[in-house]
C-alpha cells in the first residue's frame, strides 16, 4: 500500500496504480540458436537481489507506459528517477 | 448527579444544555461537551467495567482510551471507548463482560483464583488428557473476548473516506504540533494538522500552570489555536486520530464527525512530502498492589476531569507522582476544593520550585522519596498505603480518589511504525526514537521537553525541516532555528521507578489481559526473557489499548528483574492500527465498482438473472431453470439473442501494427484477407494458452480484433510488454466498451437479420467467416462476422454502444415471428461445450499449453522472426507426450453428468473435468476434461471423482469430438 | 421505421425541462431544480478522439498545437487536447460545432468507449478528494491539466480546467461500463455538498466563461 512508483510520464504515484512486470533481463533472445534451457534460463531464472535492481513497471491505471525503475527491495523504496521509456 | 464547575476558563461543557441517555436501562443526563465516561462519572458511576480474566473491578483510569477499563457497549455497538466517545442524546449504554452488573459482579469470585491461572495456564494446562481440550476450549472461549456482537450485526451510522493531499502532515495538535504547522505554512507549503482529540491545545489546553510572561499554557494554546485556524494553508482535522504511518509518508487515521458532519467516522488516507511527529505523552502508569482499583487515576486524568470537564474527582485525594505535573495537579485540585492529605513524590529533589511554594503555601504535606504501595477497599479506593522508597517507614491515609503516575512515556507510535528504531534513554527514562525515516521529524513533548518554550522551539525546527524537505526552507534559516532550539532548557530528567517495593501478586502491568508482575515473573522463570516473548505468553500488551498501559514498564521491568546492567531490552513492536479501528471505517463508503453493459437494463427487464462474471456484471440466466434448457434448445430449433458486450474489442494501427500482432499471435496474420475472419491465440512465454479471439483487417497495417472478456483489461498491456525493446511504432485503441456486440444464433438468425439491414445476407454473399460492415435502418453502423461458437448459424453484430439498445430492439422485434428470445451465458457455456468449443481459463488452467487443448493448428510453424510469445516452448512441448490433454467424454449408462472440477482418478488423480452438462441437443450427459495423455485415446473409461462422493463414482467413457454436428454443417448453412 | 435514438449509459432520476435531438441523441439542456450548484453533467453524447501515432508533435488536430509534455492540455475553440504520453493525445468537444472525423487513419473516434461528465463549482475539488487521492490543488500544475489515474478505484483521464472558486470544474472519462457506479459515487460523494444532475447548458455556459 505505501509504495510509490515515479512513473516517467505522471510522475510519483500510489504504486496499487501498477502492475509489475519483472526484472529488466534485456531483450527476447533470438530464436535462432535457441536452446530450450537458455529458453527457460531467460524466461524464469531471476536474480532475486537483496539491495537495488531495475525493473519494469507498468502504469495500468494511469498513461499505459511501460517502464523500468530502480527499486531496493530491502527497504520497497525507490533509488533514482527512471528513464522514459514508452 | 454531581455539581460542576462553570467558571473555568479551560472547560469544554457546557452545563446548562443537558442531554439524555440511558445506562442499564435507567435515564439519566449529561451536560453538552460530555463524553460518555464522563457524563457516567457525573452521575457517580465508579465502576464502569469487570476485567477480562479476573473480573476485577475497573474505573476511569486515563482518558485517552489505554485501556479497556471504560469500554461499553453503545447503541449495540461492543467495546466503544466511552472516554473518547461525544455523549449524544438517546444513547443506549450497557455495561460488559459482567455477570449482574459491575457493581456487584457474579464473576468477582474469579479474582481469589489467580493462583490458579498462572501466566499461559491454559498452554500448560488444558491439552493432558487431550480429550480435556475441546471441553476445556469451549469454557475458554466462552469466558474470553470483551463485548458480544451478534454474526448479523449491522454497523449504524455513515462511514465515509477522504484522500487529502497536502506538503506537511503534522501529527498532534499540542503546542509543538501547532508550532511546527505554522512554522511549515508560513513557507507557503499546504499543511494537515491531525489532532486526535476534538480540539487543538494538545497538553496546554487543560493546564492553567504559567506558561511564560504570566500567560497561562491554556491561553497560550488557545492563542495558537486561533493562529493556526486562521492560517488558509493550514487544515485541521480535530477529533482524527492517526493510525498508520508508512513508506514514503503515507499517513492514515480516522475522523470521527460531529454533529454537523455528512458522516459518523471516515477514513483519511494520505500522503505528504514530509511529516512532523509530535504526539506528546502519555502517562507511565505507576506499579503497586491493586494499582487499578477504581479510584486511582493518573494525573492528567484528575487534572482534565476537573479543569476541562467540571468535576472534581472526589473529595480526598492522595497524591503518588513522580513529575511537576502531579504537583501541578494536586495544586489545582486543592485549590477547587480537593482535600489532599498527602503528596508522595518518588523524587528526592529536581521539583519545580514555583510548584514546591505553592504545594507549601497550601500547606499540602509532601514527601519526597514516596510512593504509594497499596490502594485498599474492595470495590473502590477507601484507603492508601505510602512507604518510603527504601520500605522502612509507612503512613495510610484514607481518601475516595489516588492520584498516581510515574512518570511520562512519549507516544512514539507513527515513528516507530513507519520503521524508527527505539534507544532507551536514562536521562529521560525514555525510549527515544533513533534512525527516523527521511522526511519525518520528531517534535515536543515526546522527545523529552517539558518547558513550554522548549517545545514550541522544537516544534518550529520540526516545521522548518519539513519545510526544508519541500525545498521550501533555506539552510540559513533551519540554522536560526536551531540554535533558538540550543538556548532554551533541554529534555527534563525522568523518573527511574518502576514498582514501589511489593511482591506484585496484585499489581496490574496490563489491565486490558489482566497481566499482574507475578504473571510476568513467571514468564520469565519459563523462559520467555524478553518482551516480545512475555507478550505473547502473558498476554501483556495485547488488548485494544495497543499496549498504551504496559508498553514502557513491561521493557524496563523486565530488565530489572534480570539485574540486567542497562537497559538493553527494547520495547515490543507497536504495529498499525495505533488506536483501535472499526472495519466499517476502514470500508468506508465501500463502492462495488462493477460494469454493465449497454443493454443491462433491457436484459433485466426481460428476467436476466446476473452475476458477476470478471469486471462485469452479466446475464447468465433468462429463466430460474439453472440448466437453461428453454434458452438452449430456443437457439438449436428457432434462433436467440445474446448480449456478447464485454468482449475485448480493440483497432491496431501504425507502422509496426502488423508486427505486433505477430509477436503475441500464434497464427500468421501476414496472410490474412480483407473481408475474412481469421480465428487465432495469444500464449505466454511458456507456451501456455492465454487469450482466443478474432482478427479482421481493416486496411494495410490496420486490424480489429476481439480478445476474451477476461482478458481485456490486459490486452494492452501485454502487447506492449512484450514488444518493449522493439522501438516499433504502432497505436492501439480499447474499444471494448465503445462497441457493444449481439450475438444472434440458431437456424433462423438469417431471416431475422436480411429484414433489417441493407446489403445481402445470403450464405453467398455473407458466407462463414467472413466480415461484412453495414448499416441497419440506415442508420446504425454495424461490424458483422459469420461465427459459429454455439454451433449454429451465427452473427457477431459490433455496434456502437450507444445504438446498442436501438438495434436490441430491432432485432428483438424483427425476430418475433421467428420465437426470437435471450439467451444468457450459461446457455451460451452449454451450446459450445456441446460443440466442443473452448473457454480458456475452463477448459484450460495455467499450465495449459495450446497443443493440449487441440489448437495446435492456430500455430504457424512456418512464421519466423517474429520472436513470437510462446514459440520456443511450444516447439519443446510438442515432443511432450506426458502432458495433460483435453478430450470429451460420455457418461456410462445414461448416468447424469459430474460436476465442473471433479476429479478423474485410477489409483490416483488423472485429470480433472473442465465442463460437463446432461445435454438437452444430444439427450445425454457429456462434457469435456483435461486428462494425461496415455487416457486421451477413444474408448479409455473414466472415472470421476466428486467431492463428498463418499467413495462412490461415476463412470464415462473418452469418445471422439465434437459431440454436436460433428460435420459442422449446421454454422455454415 | 421509427427515429433510431442513441443513448447515453447516464440516466439521471431528474426531470428534464428542456431537451434537443442532436444526431439521434435526446441531449438534455436543463433539468428541473437544478440548484445553485455544484453540479454532475452527463457529456457523453460529445465527440471524443484517440490520435496515435510515433510522430505525434507532426500533428496539429484542427490547427490546434498539442501540448508537449504529457499531462498537459490546452482548450482551444471549445476543443480540449490533452497530451496523455509520447504518443497519444484525446480529444475532447467540449463546445461550439459539431467536428467533423480527421480522414488520417491516425484518429480513432472513442466517443463510445468512455462516459463523459462534468463536475462544475466551488467544492469541486471537496468532492473530488473523497473519491481519488490526486492531487488537484498542486501548484506545479497549470490548468488545463490532465491526470491519468484512479477515481472512485477506476481508472479515469480527469482534467482540471479551473481552480478559480465558483468556475471551478474538472472533466473526467471512464468506462462506459462504469458509467452507472461511477455517477452513483460522485452523485453521493457530492451529497453533502449539495451536487446536483445538470443540463448541457451548464458546461456550454462554463466553458465559454474560462
Amino acid at each position: 500500500m505505501a509504495l510509490t512508483i515515479t512513473c516517467p510520464i505522471c510522475g510519483k504515484r500510489n504504486g496499487y496504480e501498477f502492475r509489475y512486470g519483472g526484472e529488466e533481463k534485456g531483450p527476447r533472445p533470438d530464436e535462432k540458436d535457441l536452446t530450450p534451457e537458455s529458453w527457460c534460463d531467460y524466461v524464469h531464472m531471476n536474480k532475486c537481489v537483496a539491495g537495488v535492481q531495475q525493473e519494469w513497471w507498468f502504469h495500468r491505471d494511469g498513461c499505459g507506459s511501460w517502464f523500468t525503475i530502480f527499486r531496493d527491495t530491502t527497504t520497497n523504496l525507490e533509488k533514482e528517477t527512471p528513464e522514459a521509456k514508452e | 448527579m454531581m455539581n460542576r464547575f462553570n467558571h473555568l476558563p479551560t472547560l469544554k461543557i457546557d452545563t446548562s444544555e443537558k442531554i439524555p441517555f440511558t445506562f442499564k436501562g435507567k435515564q439519566y443526563y449529561g451536560t453538552k461537551g460530555d463524553t460518555v465516561a464522563t457524563a457516567l462519572y457525573a452521575n457517580g458511576v465508579r465502576i464502569y467495567a469487570r476485567s477480562l480474566k479476573y473480573h476485577r473491578p475497573r474505573g476511569f483510569y486515563s482518558m485517552d482510551g489505554e485501556c479497556s477499563n471504560t469500554m461499553m457497549e453503545i447503541n449495540g455497538v461492543p467495546n466503544v471507548r466511552t472516554e473518547t466517545t461525544w455523549l449524544k442524546p438517546g444513547m443506549v449504554i450497557k455495561e460488559q463482560n459482567v455477570k449482574g452488573s459491575a457493581e456487584n459482579d457474579l464473576m468477582g469470585f474469579i479474582d481469589k483464583m489467580d493462583w490458579a491461572m498462572p501466566a499461559g495456564f491454559y498452554y500448560d494446562t488444558m491439552h493432558k488428557p487431550a480429550k480435556i481440550w475441546p471441553v476445556a476450549m469451549k469454557q475458554i472461549r466462552k469466558a474470553a473476548g470483551i463485548g458480544k456482537l451478534s454474526p448479523d450485526h449491522h454497523m449504524p451510522g455513515k462511514y465515509d473516506e477522504i484522500f487529502p493531499t497536502c506538503d506537511v502532515c503534522v501529527i498532534g495538535g499540542g503546542p509543538a504540533g501547532m508550532t511546527a504547522a505554522l512554522a511549515a505554512a508560513q513557507k507557503g507549503l499546504r499543511v494537515i494538522l491531525m489532532e486526535a482529540r476534538p480540539w487543538l491545545g494538545g497538553q496546554f489546553d487543560y493546564r492553567t500552570a504559567e506558561y511564560a510572561n504570566r500567560q497561562t499554557c491554556h491561553e497560550r494554546a488557545v492563542q495558537l489555536a486561533k493562529e493556526v485556524e486562521k492560517t488558509d494553508n493550514i487544515r485541521v482535522f480535530t477529533h482524527t486520530a492517526n493510525i498508520g504511518a508508512y513508506n514514503n509518508n503515507l499517513i492514515t487515521g480516522f475522523q470521527i464527525g460531529t454533529e454537523k458532519d455528512s458522516f459518523t467516522e471516515r477514513y483519511i488516507e494520505l500522503r505528504a512530502k514530509s511529516v512532523v511527529v509530535a504526539t506528546g505523552c502519555i502517562e507511565r502508569p505507576l506499579l503497586f498492589e491493586n494499582n487499578e482499583r477504581p479510584g486511582v487515576m493518573q494525573a492528567g486524568c484528575a487534572l482534565r476531569l476537573a479543569n476541562t470537564y467540571g468535576l472534581l474527582p472526589g473529595k480526598t485525594g492522595v497524591f503518588s507522582i513522580g513529575h511537576d505535573l502531579g504537583l501541578e495537579a494536586a495544586v489545582a485540585l486543592h485549590d477547587l476544593g480537593m482535600t489532599i492529605p498527602m503528596i508522595a513524590d518518588i523524587r528526592e529533589d529536581g521539583q519545580d520550585p514555583v510548584l514546591l511554594k505553592a504545594v507549601m503555601d497550601r500547606k499540602i504535606i509532601l514527601l519526597k522519596g514516596w510512593v504509594a504501595t497499596e490502594a485498599h477497599g474492595r470495590k473502590q479506593v477507601k484507603k492508601v498505603t505510602l512507604k518510603s522508597l527504601d520500605g522502612t517507614a509507612e503512613k495510610t491515609f484514607d481518601c475516595d480518589v489516588l492520584v498516581a503516575s510515574a512518570g511520562f512515556t512519549p507516544l512514539t507510535g507513527p515513528l516507530v511504525v513507519n520503521q524508527a528504531k527505539l534507544k532507551y534513554d536514562a536521562h529521560t527514562n525514555f525510549f527515544l526514537p533513533t534512525d527516523l525515516p527521511k522526511k519525518m521529524h520528531a517534535a515536543g513533548r515526546l522527545l523529552g521537553y517539558e518547558n513550554g518554550l522548549s517545545i514550541e522551539a522544537s516544534g518550529h525546527l520540526a516545521g522548518l525541516k519539513a519545510a526544508y524537505d519541500c525545498e521550501n526552507c533555506s539552510i540559513a534559516d533551519l540554522g536560526e532555528a536551531k540554535k533558538a532550539m540550543e538556548s532554551k532548557p533541554g529534555p527534563a530528567r525522568g523518573t527511574k521507578l518502576v514498582m514501589a517495593p511489593v511482591k506484585g501478586r496484585k499489581t496490574f502491568i496490563c489491565f486490558d489481559e489482566d497481566t499482574s508482575i507475578k504473571n510476568v515473573k513467571q514468564s520469565i522463570d519459563k523462559g520467555f526473557d524478553v518482551p516480545e516473548l512475555i507478550k505473547r505468553f502473558s498476554g501483556a500488551g495485547l488488548g485494544p489499548g495497543q499496549a498504551g498501559i504496559p508498553g514502557h514498564n513491561l521493557p524496563l521491568f523486565t530488565a530489572k528483574y534480570q539485574a540486567l546492567p542497562d537497559i538493553k531490552i527494547r520495547p515490543t513492536t507497536v504495529r498499525p492500527p495505533l488506536v483501535p479501528t472499526l472495519i466499517a471505517t476502514y470500508a468506508g463508503t465501500n463502492h462495488t465498482m462493477l460494469k454493465r453493459t449497454p443493454i443491462d437494463d433491457l436484459q433485466r427487464k426481460d428476467g436476466g438473472i446476473f452475476r458477476n462474471i470478471g469486471v462485469w456484471q452479466r446475464a447468465r440466466y433468462f429463466s430460474k431453470d439453472f440448466t437453461s434448457r428453454k434458452e438452449i434448445e430456443n437457439v438449436r430449433n428457432n434462433v436467440g439473442m445474446l448480449d456478447g458486450s464485454t468482449l475485448g474489442k480493440f483497432r491496431i494501427h501504425g507502422p509496426d501494427a502488423l508486427n505486433a500482432l505477430q509477436r503475441v499471435y500464434v497464427s500468421d496474420l501476414s496472410k490474412i484477407k480483407e473481408g475474412r475472419v481469421k480465428y487465432t491465440a495469444m500464449c505466454n512465454d511458456d507456451g501456455c494458452v492465454i487469450d482466443d479471439g478474432v482478427v479482421i483487417k481493416l486496411g494495410e497495417n490496420d486490424y480489429y480484433f476481439s480478445t476474451s472478456t477476461g482478458r481485456a483489461g490486459q490486452t494492452v498491456e501485454w502487447i506492449r510488454y512484450h514488444t518493449r525493446y522493439e522501438n516499433w511504432d504502432f497505436s492501439l485503441v480499447n474499444l471494448t466498451d465503445a462497441m457493444g456486440v449481439i450475438n444472434l444464433s440458431g437456424p433462423n438468425a438469417r431471416k431475422v437479420l436480411e429484414k433489417v439491414v441493407d446489403i445481402d445476407v445470403s450464405n453467398d454473399a455473407f458466407g462463414f467467416s467472413e466480415y461484412k460492415e453495414f448499416k441497419v435502418a440506415d442508420t446504425i453502423p454495424v461490424k458483422a462476422m459469420r461465427l459459429g461458437f454455439v454451433g449454429e448459424l451465427s452473427y457477431e453484430l459490433h455496434v456502437p454502444s450507444s445504438y446498442m439498445k436501438a438495434l436490441w430492439l430491432i432485432l428483438k422485434e424483427a425476430g418475433k415471428e421467428f420465437k426470437i428470445k435471450n439467451f444468457g451465458v450459461e446457455a451460451q457455456n452449454v451450446l459450445r461445450m456441446e460443440k466442443c468449443h473452448v473457454i480458456l481459463g475452463q477448459e484450460s488452467e495455467q499450465r495449459t499449453n495450446l497443443l493440449d487443448i487441440g489448437l495446435g493448428f492456430l500455430w504457424s510453424r512456418k512464421k519466423t522472426g517474429y520472436k513470437t510469445v510462446g514459440v520456443a516452448a511450444l516447439t519443446q512441448a510438442e515432443k511432450d507426450n506426458s502432458r495433460l490433454k483435453l478430450v470429451g467424454f460420455k457418461m456410462e449408462n445414461n448416468g447424469r453428468a459430474p460436476r465442473d472440477g471433479a476429479l478423474i482418478v485410477d489409483d490416483r488423480v488423472r485429470g480433472h473435468v473442465c465442463t460437463a452438462r446432461d445435454s438437452f441437443s444430444l439427450n445425454e450427459a457429456v462434457g469435456m476434461a483435461l486428462v494425461e495423455g496415455d487416457m486421451s485415446k477413444v474408448g479409455t473409461r473414466l472415472a470421476f471423482y466428486e467431492d463428498e462422493c463418499n467413495g462412490e463414482l461415476i463412470y464415462g467413457t473418452v469418445v471422439e469430438t465434437p459431440f454436436y454436428d460433428p460435420a459442422g454443417q449446421r454454422m455454415k448453412m | 421505421m421509427k427515429d433510431i435514438k442513441r443513448y447515453s449509459p447516464v440516466e439521471f432520476k431528474v426531470t428534464p425541462l428542456k431537451i434537443e435531438t442532436r444526431d439521434h441523441w435526446d441531449v438534455v439542456m436543463e433539468y428541473h431544480n437544478e440548484g445553485d450548484g455544484p453540479w454532475l453533467v452527463d457529456l457523453s453524447h460529445r465527440t471524443r478522439l484517440d490520435l496515435q501515432t510515433g510522430n505525434l508533435d507532426a500533428k496539429k488536430p484542427f490547427g490546434i498545437t498539442i501540448p508537449a509534455t504529457p499531462g498537459q492540455s490546452v482548450l482551444e475553440n471549445g476543443l480540449l487536447i490533452n497530451r496523455m504520453n509520447g504518443i497519444q493525445s484525446s480529444i475532447y468537444h467540449l463546445a461550439g460545432d459539431a467536428i467533423e472525423m480527421p480522414g488520417e487513419t491516425e484518429y480513432t473516434e472513442i466517443t463510445e468507449a468512455s462516459v463523459f461528465l462534468a463536475i462544475m463549482g466551488e467544492s469541486v475539488f471537496a468532492i473530488c478528494e473523497k473519491l481519488s487521492a490526486l492531487d488537484f490543488m498542486d501548484k506545479n500544475r497549470e490548468t488545463p491539466f490532465l491526470y491519468q489515474g484512479p477515481f472512485s478505484h477506476v481508472p479515469c483521464q480527469i482534467v482540471t480546467l479551473s481552480r478559480e472558486a465558483e468556475k471551478s470544474g474538472v472533466v473526467l472519462t471512464c468506462s462506459r461500463g462504469y458509467a452507472k457506479v461511477m455517477v452513483d459515487a460522485i452523485l453521493h460523494a457530492g451529497e453533502e455538498f449539495g451536487l446536483k444532475p445538470a443540463g448541457e447548458k451548464r458546461v456550454t455556459d462554463w466553458i465559454s466563461s474560462l
